[in-house]
């Protein structure tokens, strides 16, 4: 295979890449062109452990990428191509075909602007919308629900950082125990009359376990986090989402990237965890296009999925990879204009990697987040620019939607 | 002037639930609080439960599991049906670990230092989230943790560090010195058969998180000055290498094969170390000593027994303690048990869901034959698997990770399914008064009082405000 696009040494510009002519002017965008804000639907994904951006999205078309990645450059089958130069990893069938029908794009050397290769700083730094680690302590998606209004859904037992913030958030996961009785839940709530905090949880919870169809039987052991369950959750997440008055956002969390050694086994947890993570994102899809493609909730849904950080290009003494820099993320759904990879390619040669290790950063990933969430949620760049993404006014949305 | 808040009316009940575990009554404390917790100082009970695993006869297990699967595997395919089915190969030793970790924490008369080994060991943690340490984390605990907890932090640091089950968490098993031999011979085997090499080089996963997690702490790597960077991580990457438990021998008290070691000098946080092994213990040394080590030791035991943003003072005067007894974390508990900062009547911590659970289990008296059920006393089903931490940073010890509505639901239905079984026969009322003396508000008073019936009386207690927080 012959990759003509990729002939300049230094940077490549690849189709659909980022070009200046790309940055979004959201602010001018038409309000009407998407209907009511407040039936778009997002959707942010967290796989926590840092997924290996060149394993889930392989270039394959770069000539480096074959020496860099050694026994990892191979797979079970074929990668499934994007473009002359990416392809998926053979397990992601579900979002290669969404990327057929232009619901998904695939943004490549993306990453934080943080660097430091540590995963708990990374997913403080990831979730929080800050520049560096522990410099804002609430969420990015808290301050913009606490700001717009708008509900807020965690499919967790916990709330994860990112969904912090002055507003409310409601949290949902399956559960094998007995339901308490409702005269129970308010007696205690009377003796949490003095403790705010347990009050307001007790009191969201009650209102998602009692309300409606929500407190259904769930296959017993599920928890949240584990890509086991992810599928679960994601048709969970549909439901809720796809009610009129369900939660405008909700946040998914798959664990278990951090793939130190073997990473290639076709059986092991990489190929496991990403097929589960196709599954769940197929079910997701499949829950909100409803029986109208075209007009169900789906056509209003954006998906973003992340990672903390990518791993080092070369393989590690494992046949795994350690923490490293630059990676991948997803932007799929019915509102997206997808069909593209974007990506400032910088090249895999060890010059121009990070450090001498790390796919370098291109694009910051909150220029993919600040990009939806002014197309799509309706968000003002000042208030993005100040209180969402603090510190960010030299990063650009990027137009993702369609017109 | 009043008396100190360490010897006033609430200290009993504060050094029950807040430093302990939680107790049915509070004349388990005795008269002198103080003196109730210094006198539990030393290394954790002896475990209780049956069918626990030595570290060495864990490993031989592993190995035997190994041994089985490559078995299974050599069985032509037609007649895989008769292969033996290794899914279940752990259960049982898994079911005794947790079991043992349950009963011993809901037996112990010395509840403070076995809050001290459940501190630890999140501190240290090895989970089974990871294949890897299947039916090894309970051996850990009880080797390289329960007899370390209260000497010097070097012995603890190093036991954790060197412990098989933490080798092969952190992946060093497969760490090999770039230099090393086995990479000159794995690479000529390679060559011969046409393949990859199977091992080729550094795998930095445990010496970053030793460094992260376990000493300096991951604050000291940001800022204009970092107290490490990328070059150390890599560097002590290297002098790890070698610290390896080879399965096919399994003998644990040699975990150091030179084969995998990378030879040469080198040079961590701007220290030389010689080859050999005898370099680990020379790094760990030097961490345990750091300022930063005392500042974030002191930082996570000031958070987990007195408040999610623990006062500075309090910080600092742990910090300048455990610098002064060089790693002495006898002395470091001493003077956490003498700090006012402690003894505030408002519980600032809210109780994760294992300890919530454990300290509704001594509460309760909770029978024997609960923890033979192996579902962990359900405390997986609120969130926290026991053993399984999901990342290498252990459970969180902040109560807005714990606060999700979801969590306080799954305790509410906990609540009423413990006191569905329980409720008919404990007098809430009695209780209450008894484990919480004066930490009992009104108004949960009134409410358990005016509870429809037994059931719902102690499920009201275990749900409270005061039950709750610690």
């Amino acid at each position: 295979m012959s990759p003509p696009t990729l002939l300049d040494p230094r940077r490549r510009h690849l189709l659909g890449a980022l070009g200046a002519g790309t940055l979004a002017p959201w602010a001018a965008l038409s309000l009407a062109a998407t209907g009511a804000p407040s039936a778009n639907r997002f959707v942010f994904v967290i796989l926590r452990g840092g997924l290996d951006g060149l394993a889930c999205v392989p270039a394959i078309g770069d000539p480096e990428f074959a020496p860099a990645r050694g026994p990892l450059a191979q797979f079970a089958s074929a990668p499934l191509p994007l473009d002359p130069t990416f392809a998926l990893h053979p397990n992601l069938t579900q979002l290669h075909a969404m990327y057929g029908r232009g619901e998904l794009a695939v943004v490549h050397a993306v990453g934080l602007p943080y660097r430091d290769r540590s995963h708990f700083d990374a997913q403080q730094v990831l979730e929080s919308g800050g520049v560096r680690p522990y410099e804002v302590s609430s969420g990015w998606l808290g301050r913009m629900l606490g700001s717009s209004g708008a509900k807020g859904l965690a499919l967790n037992t916990a709330v994860p950082l990112v969904l912090r913030g002055p507003a409310t958030v409601d949290t949902w996961a399956p559960s094998a125990l007995p339901d308490p009785s409702a005269d129970l839940v308010a007696r205690i709530e009377r003796m949490y009359a003095n403790d705010r905090t347990l009050a307001t949880a007790l009191e969201r919870a009650k209102a998602l376990h009692f309300d409606s169809t929500m407190a259904a039987d769930m296959a017993a052991g599920m928890g949240g986090g584990r890509a086991g369950g992810f599928v679960v959750l994601a048709q969970r997440a549909a439901e809720f989402l796809a009610q009129p008055n369900g939660p405008q956002v909700a946040v998914l969390e798959v664990s278990g990237w951090d793939t130190h050694a073997n990473q290639g086994n076709p059986n092991g947890p990489l190929a496991n965890n990403l097929r589960q993570l196709d599954a769940g994102l197929g079910a997701l899809r499949e829950g909100l296009q409803g029986s109208n493609a075209s007009s169900g909730p789906w056509a209003r849904t954006v998906v973003v999925v992340a990672t903390e950080f990518g791993r080092e290009v070369a393989i590690n003494g494992t046949l795994g990879t350690d923490h490293g820099t630059g990676g991948a993320a997803f932007v799929l759904g019915g509102a997206v204009q997808g069909g593209r990879v974007l990506a400032d390619w910088p090249g895999l040669a060890k010059k121009n990697r990070y450090d001498g290790r790390d796919l370098r950063v291109t694009t910051d990933l909150r220029s993919v987040l600040k990009g939806v969430l002014g197309e799509h949620l309706k968000i003002s760049e000042r208030s993005l620019n100040s209180e969402v993404f603090p510190g960010s006014e030299s990063v650009k949305g990027i137009a993702l939607l369609r017109a | 002037m009043s008396p100190p808040a360490s010897t006033g009316a609430y200290a009993g009940a504060i050094a029950a639930h807040r430093f302990g575990l939680g107790e049915p009554s509070l004349d388990a404390v005795g008269t002198d609080p103080q003196a109730w917790l210094n006198s539990q100082i030393g290394p954790a009970d002896a475990p209780l439960g049956a069918g626990l695993l030595g570290t060495a006869a864990a490993l031989d297990q592993v190995a035997a599991e190994l041994r089985a699967r490559r078995a299974a595997r050599a069985v032509p395919a037609d007649a895989a049906a008769s292969a033996p089915d290794l899914g279940g190969f752990y259960r049982e030793v898994i079911a005794a670990d947790v079991r043992s970790r349950l009963l011993t924490a809901a037996s112990t008369t010395r509840p403070f230092a076995e809050r001290l080994q459940l501190f630890w060991a999140n501190h240290f943690t090895v989970s089974l989230a990871k294949g890897s340490v299947r039916g090894l984390v309970g051996a850990f605990e009880r080797d390289a943790i329960r007899p370390n907890i209260a000497g010097n932090f070097e012995a603890l640091l190093w036991a954790a560090t060197t412990h098989p089950a933490m080798l092969r968490y952190l992946d060093n098993t497969q760490s090999a010195g770039p230099h090393s031999r086995v990479v000159a011979r794995e690479a000529m085997r390679a060559a011969r058969l046409e393949e990859g090499p199977r091992v080729s080089g550094l795998n930095e996963n445990l010496a970053r998180e030793v460094l992260e997690l376990h000493t300096l702490g991951a604050s000291s790597a940001r800022g204009p000055r970092p107290v490490y960077t990328q070059a150390d991580v890599t560097s002590f990457a290297r002098v790890l290498t070698g610290w390896r438990v080879p399965l096919q021998t399994g003998d644990a008290s040699r975990p150091f094969d030179p084969n995998w070691h990378e030879p040469g000098t080198k040079t961590v946080l701007g220290q030389a170390y010689p080859e050999g092994p005898q370099a680990l213990r020379l790094v760990v040394h030097d961490l345990a000593q750091h300022p930063a080590t005392a500042h974030f030791i002191a930082t996570k035991l000031a958070r987990h027994f007195v408040a999610d943003d623990p006062p500075a003072a309090l910080v600092d005067r742990l910090a300048a303690t455990y610098r002064r007894g060089n790693a002495d974390l006898a002395g470091v508990y001493r003077e956490l048990i003498r700090s006012p900062e402690a003894w505030q009547a408002q519980p600032a911590k809210l109780k994760t869901p294992e300890e919530f659970v454990l300290s509704a289990a001594r509460v309760l008296r909770l029978d024997q034959r609960a923890f033979e059920r192996g579902d962990a006393l359900g405390i997986g089903a609120l969130g926290q698997r026991v053993h399984g931490a999901p990342s290498p940073a252990g459970w969180s010890d902040r109560a807005e990770d714990w606060l999700g509505p979801d969590a306080v639901w799954k305790r509410v239905e906990w609540s009423t399914r413990t006191a569905g079984r329980l409720g008919a026969r404990i007098d809430a009322r009695q209780l209450a008064a008894q484990s919480l003396g004066p930490l009992l508000s009104t108004d949960t008073r009134t409410q358990i009082e005016r509870a429809a019936d037994g059931p719902q009386a102690l499920a009201l207690l275990l749900m409270a405000p005061e039950f709750q927080r610690r």
